[in-house]
């Protein structure tokens, strides 16, 4: 009886006409020549380098989490091409369609599954991947164009989760919609809503909103529109920013860490193929598994006229939605979002510190990895408490409290500086206590001087004396408030908490890292600063004060 | 027009086209219409680049429907008589208003928040309308008492017609105090 020769069975398939007829290359002898010829031979493969240093390896140094971003889309684009040959993107027919998906198509519940939560999975790879690209210092010279491709592709790469939602035609996909593309409506300008929109001549039927809406309401024009965005556009966008991104990464050299003399590097073929099959399936794996266990939501279907309550956004954009309670539409919704996009950008051009490049470093880059790590914070601690602390009508429940437990309506708000003033504290609902002649030029003055003080006082200040101070006059000031006005306490504390991480982000920090900076790169690094801190620092005024806006124009919609 | 398109006016057929734009103004003389090869390339360019432009504005002007097939914001809510005091939600999930009737007569408030446009609850113990979405309080009137709605809820304009049926407009709207609580968005009904 003939036994079953494996290697000698493998051979002869590998050195067949047909093998060697898709893979080129004469007879494969498995010599270096042989792997770096497979890599450089192959469409698939040839992005790749053919050898890379051992360090670009490490599973600690990158994660794989570019590569499973990668294998995520590929899954997305897959089981989304699948799931189009089901739905059809009309209002009669969507929601009956996923659920016809879900219980009448053989895999269709699966292939849905596998859709939704590679999508929310994709989120958190790219943001993941983008935190690892910072923190080893890889947007840095000569990579400062690929890490702004990255952020295009995360912004992206939101972007479709954000039109992929409004497809199963429920109520959060009528609701987060509805929510957003009225959000595009307060945009300055351009908005019906927005400041200055009015003055613009903006109406519901002809601003940037109805563009979104295809309509003046979320209807079927919105759907068709965000099935075209989401099934072809967006996506063959990425793809032409993905091959650019590779190419990038191949070009820029496959690692951030410096040479080293003598430097030893290894195959490509197998050492890395090795490595990102591994990831890839892990994630396909992972990805399965979860689909199996869990299925994706599906809310009622979707009424234009009422509001499930509490309504909130996927995870993702909970935090964006948490920033929407304390600002107005404009700086929430277009102006932070916009700022977030361009001061990540702006990171590589204004970082100029030739230290800690392709290793964690924390001691080497201090004031960018504080910066960073603070921002990266706000945003998941925005995302738990929209998440797990809003209950009913968006009022704040603790995780632990129940629903039901009856709460006190939530207090009057009243603005700081805007028209017909009462110079008066905590007023009545919607009045202002200051005349907008003092409010402007006290925001604009304080602004400037915050701007440029840190590296105008050309000798680094004592820290430690600095935050000593601070906090002794933030406590006179929070007693002065208590016996003269009868503020609580309480307030007093959210606005020394929230105005110390202002002071030490936004004052001690940059007066001890970045004041030796050019002007150029330290004004822009400041505005971005500045902004995160007005971020914390009006949360802190609602929090603390009730105050609804810091200042107010209601003739042009200007609300800060 | 161009060099390339005048061979005859070269003197001298062995200079190559780079030594004919370098060569002084007498070479290139006779039927020439004067423009150099920088000033044809920067028309060209210009051309180009003022085509694409107006191609795609007007490609951007395409995202504008001109014809939008919306349901009618016009509706009849039925005899006043029927109405009692108060918020009357009836209408919310068809029409997205109330129907308010006080003691001097009728206005509709269209259930549409002003901060980002959800469909707020109304809580008669507590007296107030709010919002599922960002928690914006309203009062019976309309007016923000909290949360980030930057302006008051929109009023509908309403008609009562010959058959004391009450008819609500929800393309015409008012929220300014003053004007809201006139004719043509207050009906006087005791």
């Amino acid at each position: 009886m003939p036994t079953l020769d494996a290697e000698k069975l493998k051979k002869e398939i590998v050195d067949s006409q047909i093998w060697r007829s898709i893979f080129r290359g004469g007879i494969w002898k498995d010599t270096p020549r042989d792997r770096a010829a497979h890599i450089v031979g192959n469409v698939w493969l040839h992005l790749h380098p053919v050898r890379v240093r051992k360090r670009a390896l490490d599973w600690t140094y990158s994660w794989g989490l570019g590569g499973i971003s990668f294998v995520l889309f590929l899954i997305l684009t897959i089981t989304g091409v699948l799931l189009m040959f089901y739905y059809r993107p009309t209002i009669g027919y969507a929601y009956r369609d996923i659920k016809d998906l879900a219980f009448a198509v053989t895999l269709g519940k699966l292939m849905r599954n596998m859709h939704r939560w590679s999508a929310q999975a994709m989120v958190v790879a790219v943001i993941a991947h983008m935190a690892r690209v910072f923190y080893t210092g890889g947007y840095k010279k000569p990579r400062e164009f690929n890490w702004g491709v990255g952020v295009l592709l995360l912004t992206l790469t939101l972007f479709l989760s954000f039109t992929g939602y409004l497809l199963p035609w429920d109520q959060l996909a009528m609701w987060a919609v509805t929510v957003g593309t009225n959000m595009a409506g307060a945009t300055p300008f351009l908005g019906n809503e927005g400041p200055f929109g009015a003055a613009m001549g903006m109406h519901i039927n002809n601003d940037v909103r109805f563009v979104l809406l295809g309509g003046t309401m979320v209807g079927e024009n919105t759907l068709l529109r965000f099935y075209v965005l989401h099934c072809v556009a967006v996506p063959l966008i990425v793809g032409i920013l993905l091959i650019l991104h590779f190419w990038r990464v191949r070009k820029d050299s496959f690692s951030a860490a410096p040479y080293q003399a003598g430097e030893e590097k290894v195959e490509v073929w197998p050492n890395l193929i090795k490595r990102e099959y591994v990831a890839m399936a892990a994630c396909l794996l992972f990805i399965m598994v979860w689909s199996i266990l869990m299925n994706a939501p599906l809310e009622a279907i979707a009424n234009p006229n009422v509001t499930p309550n509490p309504s909130k956004a996927p995870w993702y954009f909970v935090g964006l939605q948490e920033l929407l309670v304390y600002f107005d539409p404009w700086i929430a919704g277009v102006l932070l979002p916009g700022l977030i996009i361009v001061g990540l950008m702006a990171i590589p051009y204004v970082d100029n510190n030739p230290k800690g490049i392709g290793t964690y470093a924390w001691k080497d880059r201090k004031f960018a990895n504080a910066i960073f790590t603070l921002g990266l914070a706000m945003w998941f601690i925005l995302i738990f408490i929209g998440y797990a602390c809003r209950g009913p009508n968006f009022f704040w429940y603790w995780p632990w409290e129940s629903w039901l437990t009856p709460k006190a309506a939530p207090p009057l708000t009243w603005n700081l500086f805007g028209p017909d003033p009462k110079w008066k504290l905590f007023q009545t609902p919607n009045l202002s206590a200051f005349p907008l002649w003092i409010g402007i030029p006290v925001m604009l003055g304080g602004f400037l001087s915050w701007l440029v003080l840190p590296k105008l006082l050309q000798k680094e200040l004592n820290g430690k004396k600095l935050q000593a101070a601070f906090i002794g006059v933030m406590l006179l000031f929070i007693t002065g408030l208590k016996l003269g006005l009868h503020v609580p306490f309480g307030s007093g504390l959210w606005l020394l908490f929230f105005g110390y991480l202002a002071f030490y982000f936004g004052f001690i920090l940059p007066q001890r890292y970045i004041r030796s900076m050019d002007w150029a790169r330290y004004l822009v690094t400041m505005v971005f600063v500045i902004a995160t801190m007005g971020v914390l620092l009006k949360m802190s005024a609602r929090l603390a004060f009730n105050i609804k806006y810091v200042l107010t124009i209601p003739t042009v919609s200007l609300n800060i | 027009m161009t060099e390339p398109n005048t061979p005859s006016s070269q003197p001298n057929p062995s200079q190559t086209p780079q030594s004919v734009q370098n060569s002084p103004k007498p070479a290139a003389a006779a039927p020439k219409s004067g423009v150099s090869r920088g000033e044809f390339l920067w028309i060209g360019w210009a051309a180009m680049v003022a085509f694409v432009g107006g191609f795609a504005a007007a490609t951007a002007r395409f995202f504008f429907p001109n014809v939008i097939y919306e349901p009618s914001q016009k509706f009849n809510a039925g005899p006043l008589k029927q109405y009692d005091f108060g918020v009357n939600t009836q209408w919310l999930n068809e029409e997205r208003v109330w129907v308010i009737r006080n003691t001097k007569g009728f206005y509709v408030l269209w259930a549409r928040c002003t901060h980002l446009g959800c469909t707020p609850n109304w809580f008669g113990d507590q007296h107030r309308f709010k919002c599922p979405c960002h928690g914006s309080n309203y009062t019976i009137e309309g007016d923000v008492i909290a949360g980030p709605a930057p302006r008051p809820l929109w009023r509908c304009k309403i008609d009562v017609n010959s058959k004391g049926e009450l008819i609500v407009d929800k393309a015409v709207l008012q929220d300014l105090p003053g004007l809201r609580e006139k004719v043509p968005f207050f009906v006087e009904y005791t």
